[in-house]
């Protein structure tokens, strides 16, 4: 395995100082929400995924990557899509491994394989993503949150995958 | 949260936190690398003229004409990003 502390780490050290650089960014919320148990066995599930990798399928509207206080929108990520159809727009992590393989960051061909497999029961007609770069937290959790949530509902997935970039 | 941070900082008009935000913001959390985005994007521009090739400030001026601030300054952060990307000298490797 390639080491990951090469020359392509081009931001070494990003977050040890996260709370100097952006204040009032590191958010701590006093009310918590138990993770919600699974309701049959992960190979009878319809399993959604969210991601904030920012990516998206060719051709949709490009997330705001430029925008000081972030974009809260999201993206439907067609669960069966090659990944030669997708494409990122993110400019907050390095991109250069995934890149060269998008699973690194979006699994979807994992997911799919393990669809396949029958070791997740399905996989939800779409997944989901956003971009993380988010300056109004209030809003992130009130618009961007619910709307994916809503969605995610909508397709009636029994488990969804959450992973940050 | 950060928003809050940044309009407690407007309206105290607090300068020097807002400029601190946006190079931090540019400089993807390093402030002295941040000014140097800001830089070369206007380096950038500055080349761009040198010759005093033709422009199409027809364009310019009705943007600027019909186009509200805000979008206006939506688009000064688009022209930022596009212009340090052109300068080849990009401390990002994202999409815009």
């Amino acid at each position: 395995m390639e080491n990951s502390n090469n020359s392509q780490q081009q931001r070494p050290g990003l977050w040890a100082t996260v709370n100097e650089r952006y204040p009032g960014s590191m958010i701590t919320k006093n009310d918590f929400i138990p993770l919600a148990k699974l309701k049959k066995p992960l190979a009878e599930s319809r399993l959604t995924f969210i991601s904030t990798a920012g990516v998206q399928p060719k051709n949709s509207m490009p997330f705001d990557t430029v925008h000081p206080i972030g974009d809260y929108t999201f993206r439907r990520v067609p669960s069966y899509s090659k990944p030669k159809d997708l494409e990122i727009h993110q400019l907050k992590y390095p991109t250069v491994g995934a890149k060269r393989d998008l699973n690194v960051i979006f699994p979807i061909e994992r997911l799919q394989e393990l669809a396949k497999e029958k070791i997740i029961g399905e996989l939800a007609p779409n997944f989901f993503s956003f971009i993380g770069y988010n300056m109004d937290a209030q809003k992130l959790e009130e618009t961007l949150a619910e709307d994916i949530a809503e969605a995610v509902n909508a397709e009636g997935s029994d488990v969804a995958l959450l992973a940050p970039a | 949260m950060a928003l809050d941070y940044l309009k407690k900082a407007t309206a105290e008009g607090d300068a020097e936190k807002l400029i601190r935000y946006v190079r931090l913001h540019f400089g993807d959390g390093n402030e002295a690398a941040g000014r140097k985005e800001i830089d070369k994007a206007w380096i950038e521009s500055l080349k761009l003229l040198l010759d005093v090739p033709e422009t199409d400030r027809k364009f310019i001026l009705k943007t600027l004409a019909e186009k509200d601030a805000a979008t206006l300054a939506h688009l000064f952060f688009h022209l930022h990003f596009y212009f340090v990307k052109r300068s080849g000298e990009w401390i990002h490797d994202g999409e815009l």
